[in-house]
């Protein structure tokens, strides 16, 4: 397993669409910049008119934690849709280059091969999560500074500064939950329809349905409480102004147990499927 | 050391094998030829494991980590990586060496330069064949199957590709199996050829024996050939180059004799065999 995930990760890290993944979402982060430098504090003076008239702000509330939180936002489609992209491609590849069928006429096993290729997925979101933290972190900082955090959520919520950066890690840490089962969902389709288009529409597909669902009521209590449509936005809860943590901390649990099946159902299918 | 015993399978679109039984020894290199569509490419994907026969079985007879190897289609490599790197995936993925020696030494075995460092987009479809050829040696396979090799290469590739394969078998006795549409190709470096038609073998016997089985008519190469007498008591039919004379193997040494006594100086004479032939014959 060990040799097969250096050459997953090889393959990773040699592959341009990797750096066009990662370059997607800097070019998020720097857009979401400028538009909030040069439009920012018109739009949150226009959104906290009323307020300022009952209340004094001290400081600007167009800063850091601001900006990444609006970024953060950018998990609700635009991250996972490029993740989902980029992860199913590395099935998806493997069919179009022939590369599948080399690979299985190696001494490798099928179930070890798809396993390396769903860990490398993994890793590979992680990774991508922390780096849109940490060069948001870097340019939301040193371009707007520190502050406090106002965030709507069914009402104003207010964050002392430090509070809020606590959040703000939790949250990406909680998102980066969301993302992985995202992208295990892409590798699952691609094993089960094989082809790059077809994957991604399945994908974007998915992904609609489920950020629509989020909104749905099941009726059912269970359902509404543990579908996975209902956990994927588990990391906006750190920003109620009480966040219920054991309440996240299962809601997680729960949603990598969904992650760990889509990933058992496509090593299963794909070590049943034949090749080619 | 690879056979296939009575394999049947069968997709939504129909039949695309049926009891076909197939048997290649150690050293050996055999031929399947066949028409595109005839069930040539499945039968190579349940000999390697890639699809599972409906019916029948496969025995390798190896106790090797890596019983067989091929290409199938066409060489599956990782095109953003060069030769080097592409070797060193496919031997660290199974837990061959990746030394530097080791894998140029397998650059070297198929002909292909250790100094290029470009991506093997950039390569020529024949050595992507060679390269295709050195993944599918990686753990010494006793087995090779090698789909279509042939296919899209110019005759110097032809003839190269041709020599390695008679080498592979000749100097490290892997059992080959190869495919092609291609009869001039795989009648010159085979010992024993298959013939599959709509998903059956409808042929089979010693490369030389079957041709001469089927042999109907010869390609001669000569001077002055239109003023011939001996060629009027054949039929024949004449082409820019060369006269397409219609005789059995067996007629071939007299008719040269009475040609070379005419004093017509014969430069070439090749069988004219087509598939069609074989297997119009067979059915």
């Amino acid at each position: 397993m060990r040799l097969l995930l250096a050459a997953e990760f090889i393959k990773l890290i040699k592959q341009s669409k990797t750096y066009y993944a990662l370059g997607a979402i800097l070019v998020i982060e720097i857009l979401i910049l400028v538009t909030a430098y040069f439009q920012g504090s018109t739009i949150l003076d226009l959104l906290l008119d009323n307020l300022k008239q009952s209340f004094y702000f001290e400081g600007t509330l167009l800063n850091g934690n601001l900006i990444m939180y609006i970024v953060l936002n950018s998990l609700w489609f635009n991250v996972p849709l490029i993740l989902m992209i980029v992860t199913s491609g590395i099935v998806t590849d493997e069919y179009k280059d022939g590369t599948m069928q080399t690979v299985m006429l190696q001494a490798v096993k099928k179930w070890k091969f798809i396993t390396a290729k769903y860990i490398i997925a993994v890793l590979f979101t992680v990774l991508v999560i922390g780096f849109m933290m940490l060069t948001t972190f870097i340019l939301a900082y040193s371009i707007f500074g520190n502050g406090d955090l106002v965030v709507y959520i069914n009402t104003l919520n207010f964050f002392e500064a430090d509070d809020a950066f606590h959040r703000i890690c939790w949250a990406f840490a909680s998102g980066a939950v969301s993302m992985v089962f995202y992208c295990v969902v892409s590798l699952t389709l691609a094993i089960f329809i094989k082809e790059a288009a077809k994957t991604w529409i399945a994908a974007a597909l998915f992904l609609i349905i489920t950020t629509l669902l989020l909104k749905v009521d099941f009726v059912l209590p269970v359902l509404n409480s543990f579908l996975f449509p209902k956990l994927i936005d588990n990391w906006q809860q750190m920003f109620y102004y009480e966040p219920d943590w054991t309440q996240i901390l299962i809601n997680n649990g729960i949603l990598l147990l969904y992650t760990v099946a889509f990933g058992a159902a496509g090593t299963y299918v794909f070590h049943k499927k034949d090749i080619g | 050391m690879l056979a296939g015993n009575n394999l049947s399978k069968s997709y939504s679109s129909g039949k695309a094998l049926d009891k076909v039984t197939i048997n290649i020894s150690a050293g050996q290199i055999c031929g399947l030829l066949g028409r595109n569509g005839a069930g040539k490419t499945t039968l190579f994907k349940i000999l390697c494991g890639l699809v599972k026969p409906d019916e029948g079985q496969v025995i390798i007879n190896s106790k090797r980590a890596k019983p067989i190897g091929g290409i199938i289609e066409r060489p599956g490599l990782y095109n953003f990586l060069n030769a080097y790197d592409n070797i060193k995936i496919f031997a660290g993925i199974q837990g061959a060496p990746t030394d530097k020696l080791s894998i140029e030494q397998t650059l070297l075995k198929v002909g292909l330069p250790v100094d290029r460092k470009d991506p093997v987009r950039n390569f020529s479809l024949g050595m992507k064949q060679r390269l295709g050829i050195a993944i599918a040696l990686i753990n010494d396979p006793e087995c090779l199957v090698l789909d279509e090799p042939f296919s899209g290469l110019d005759p110097i590739g032809v003839a190269s590709l041709i020599t390695l394969i008679r080498k592979l078998a000749e100097e490290e006795n892997i059992a080959i199996l190869l495919s092609s549409h291609m009869m001039g190709e795989i009648s010159k470096c085979c010992h024993f050829l298959y013939v599959i038609e709509k998903g059956e073998i409808v042929n089979a016997g010693i490369t030389n024996e079957l041709i001469n089985r089927h042999i109907t008519s010869f390609s001669i190469t000569a001077a002055n050939l239109m003023a011939s007498s001996t060629l009027k008591k054949y039929t024949v039919e004449m082409g820019t180059n060369d006269a397409r004379v219609v005789c059995t193997a067996a007629k071939v040494p007299s008719l040269l004799s009475e040609l070379l006594q005419e004093g017509i100086e014969v430069t070439a004479c090749t069988p004219v065999l087509t598939l069609e032939q074989l297997i119009k014959k067979a059915i």
